[in-house]
């Protein structure tokens, strides 16, 4: 018992010391929301809901938080569903080179945010890029699809392109689901008793793979909320400011208007809208957990 | 384990959460002076010293990465080695035009204390923000001793003078206010450059009409402050250089009709101009000079972007006066030369001051100045520098710097005038007028984006000196 009790002070010790600085940070940037740090000086007065204030009365805002929360539903779903979609193809259906396919799936996700929004960028250039210029051949007239000009697509050209990159990592995700002893026996039966195709997605697998479910929805809900690279490198929030996340305003005001306290304002929004989304998924995962 | 125990692994856990976070806030703090650093930094992080003792360093932090500037700076740095060679030569340079990115690497090694020898900034507003955070010394004596401070316009002293004292010392002078054609549709179709807003919007009819596939104006909103310089010759139009450098300190008075109606002239020319089709529509994925690439390569007809865009079409080997031209706008009923001006600074507890002075003394001289901005694309900031550049644009830009010194006033864009904190959500401003166009919305905005980032109080210095 004693030494058990060592070893697991030696080896919890650097976590705790990391998770420390972590918490700290936290807190450290929630008071500086309450400062009037502007400029390149810190100021560590405090200010009240100054830049709160400020925050709440600027229409950038707005447009970041609708956009957060549109990434939220319109990046989700398409993910999850194309996910489980594939990833069942590929567990049932496919034999040979099932793991070929789920690579070129995978390779996607592999991309650093920066590639992927220069390639996609490209691809949806409005004079040169390859969608309109597919259509354009087809005879279709794309002088009305702006796509990442439009300021009403915008976003949703955006959010195309995540999916694109993170359709892999929920295929992944739902197959070692499919794979693991519960749900596979479950299928294994149902198999045997005739069932296949949609009748044995909709009404076996999808009742049963919850849990992965919700792993994946959490994950992509965190990555909605932190969406930053994309924004940053296919439009700048443009056009006009109809691409604005949170993230990016964050950004913005603290190193481009250096209203460090701003930044740190919208920064507490973050945390907290992701605090809304993790608190009940750590419950339901802690409430499995202790079943168990 | 028993409960005992799991509380004596908490109690651990909030002991070192207290122990870390109050260690990382005292040792992350800035307070008072900062500490001079008086012995070489021996680790091999980029922009620390790695040399060994004896051997002087020069650690300096630039944005000149793109084309033309690059080759500028190494012939800077060629010189300064010329003249020092047992200086070291130790170049940080962080791409993004403007300082955007250096500015976010700046911020944090300033105030941790660990400054470079000298740095790249813009001038005013800019300028004056690493001043108002103390981390800059004076460079009076700098300016004296080389006559820095007898050759140069009366603005281009007034952006580099805080409280009494010189913050920076200029090296290159761009002019914003050209515009840029194709030479080649032009003479086609027999026009002539506009030198007024009226005759801009005619020739971009003709050309409207006449060839439906090019566009009169190109532009690239990628980063959203090319519009800024359409903007600004439309205001310098309607309302003249003094009211510009009213309008950009936030000295207009949004209640009075007369006092606004220049900016909603200009506003509503803008308008019209999209409206009517001469602007190109897809500009939010263009970068600027994927703008003047549209131009060069004949796909739109003029573009409105400063005399950097030379080095563009000079490096991509099109011909002045046979592949393109560019005439100063507007040139009735003033003609203005809007000023961007680069210069560097002296931080406080520079690891190697004495290499710093040096470096800021050989800008200051005027031979240096005139080799740097040959290369550059740009002109030299002192008066009594040689003026033999090789093309016409930038002799224009010499000679009428020179005529007219009173004339040249500083661009708004770089956060000379009005501080970035406005600018930021100005152009933000600005991009969302291009593409939804609505003049009353945008001067109420604008009237209270002045207030909201405080931009008179902070522009209280340009109108205070003499």
């Amino acid at each position: 018992m004693k030494a058990s009790y060592r070893y697991a002070i030696i080896f919890l010790t650097p976590l705790f010391f990391i998770l420390g600085i972590l918490y700290f940070m936290t807190f450290w940037t929630i008071y500086i929301s309450f400062t009037n740090w502007v400029g390149m000086r810190p100021n560590y007065q405090l200010a009240g809901l100054k830049w709160y204030s400020y925050m709440l009365s600027s229409d950038k805002f707005w447009v970041s938080l609708k956009n957060n929360l549109l990434w939220l539903v319109v990046f989700i779903v398409p993910t999850a569903i194309l996910g489980l979609l594939i990833a069942y193809v590929l567990e049932l259906y496919i034999v040979r080179g099932e793991s070929i396919y789920r690579t070129i799936f995978l390779y996607p996700t592999a991309l650093s945010f920066v590639v992927t929004g220069t390639l996609w960028a490209w691809i949806y250039d409005p004079a040169n890029g390859v969608i309109n210029s597919i259509l354009s051949r087809l005879g279709i007239d794309t002088s009305h699809l702006g796509w990442i000009c439009d300021p009403n697509i915008a976003t949703y050209c955006l959010i195309a392109a995540a999916i694109w990159q993170y359709t892999g990592f929920a295929i992944v995700l739902f197959q070692s689901a499919l794979r693991g002893g519960y749900l596979k026996s479950i299928i294994e039966a149902a198999l045997v008793d005739g069932a296949h195709g949609w009748r044995l997605l909709w009404y076996v697998i999808v009742p049963n793979i919850r849990s992965a479910f919700v792993i994946v929805a959490a994950l992509l809900a965190i990555f909605s909320l932190k969406v930053f690279d994309l924004v940053y490198v296919m439009t700048q929030g443009g056009p006009g400011i109809s691409t604005y996340v949170l993230a990016f305003y964050m950004y913005m005001a603290t190193f481009w208007k250096e209203m460090v306290s701003l930044g740190a304002a919208i920064s507490v929004v973050i945390f907290a809208l992701s605090m809304i989304i993790i608190i009940p998924y750590s419950y339901y995962a802690l409430k499995r957990w202790l079943m168990k | 384990m028993s409960p005992v125990k799991t509380s004596y692994l908490v109690a651990a856990f909030i002991i070192i959460i207290i122990i870390v976070g109050v260690g990382a806030f005292f040792a992350g703090r800035a307070t008072a002076p900062l500490k001079t650093i008086t012995s070489p930094i021996t680790s091999s992080a980029p922009g620390t010293s790695t040399t060994s003792p004896g051997q002087e360093e020069l650690i300096i932090f630039h944005w000149w990465t793109a084309g033309g500037e690059k080759q500028a700076i190494e012939k800077l740095f060629q010189i300064y080695h010329e003249k020092y060679p047992n200086i070291k030569i130790v170049p940080n340079p962080i791409p993004g035009g403007g300082g955007v990115n250096l500015k976010a690497v700046l911020m944090s090694r300033l105030s941790a204390g660990i400054p470079p020898d000298t740095f790249q900034s813009l001038s005013g507003a800019e300028l004056k923000s690493y001043v108002d955070a103390g981390y800059l010394q004076p460079v009076d004596q700098i300016w004296k001793e080389t006559g820095l401070i007898n050759h140069v316009p009366p603005l281009l002293k007034k952006v580099s003078y805080f409280y009494g004292h010189f913050y920076g010392v200029p090296i290159s002078v761009h002019r914003a206010n050209w515009l840029w054609y194709n030479k080649k549709i032009f003479d086609q179709l027999g026009l002539k450059p506009p030198t007024t807003v009226p005759e801009l919007l005619q020739v971009c009819k003709t050309i409207k009409e006449k060839m439906p596939n090019v566009w009169p104006i190109a532009l690239g909103m990628r980063e959203k402050w090319e519009i800024v310089f359409i903007f600004d010759d439309l205001l310098l139009y309607y309302g003249g250089p003094q009211y510009y450098q009213r309008f950009y300190t936030g000295r207009v008075n949004f209640n009075n009709q007369t006092d606004v109606k220049p900016v909603e002239e200009a506003l509503q020319t803008l308008e019209t101009m999209i409206k009517d089709g001469y602007i190109y529509p897809y500009s939010a994925s263009l970068t600027w000079d994927q703008s003047v690439a549209l131009v060069a390569h004949g796909k739109a007809a003029m573009v409105f972007i400063g005399d950097f865009a030379l080095g563009y079409f000079l490096a991509n080997g099109y011909k002045p006066g046979v592949d393109f031209d560019g005439v100063p706008f507007p040139q009735k009923p003033t003609e203005v030369f809007l000023m961007i001006v680069d210069e560097f600074t002296l931080p406080k507890g520079a690891p190697h001051e004495d290499a710093a002075i040096k470096w800021l003394k050989l800008l200051a001289d005027p031979q240096a100045e005139f080799e740097f901005t040959k290369i550059k694309g740009s002109i030299a900031p002192r008066l009594d520098a040689p003026t033999n550049y090789p093309d016409k644009f930038r002799q224009e830009n010499v000679k009428f710097y020179r005529e007219h010194p009173n004339l040249v006033i500083p661009m708004s864009a770089h956060g000379v005038l009005a501080p970035l904190a406005f600018l930021r959500d100005y152009f933000d401003l600005m991009a969302q007028f291009v593409t939804q166009p609505n003049v009353d919305q945008t001067i109420h905005q604008l009237s209270q984006l002045f207030v909201k980032d405080m931009v008179k109080e902070q522009s209280e210095w340009y109108w205070s000196q003499s």
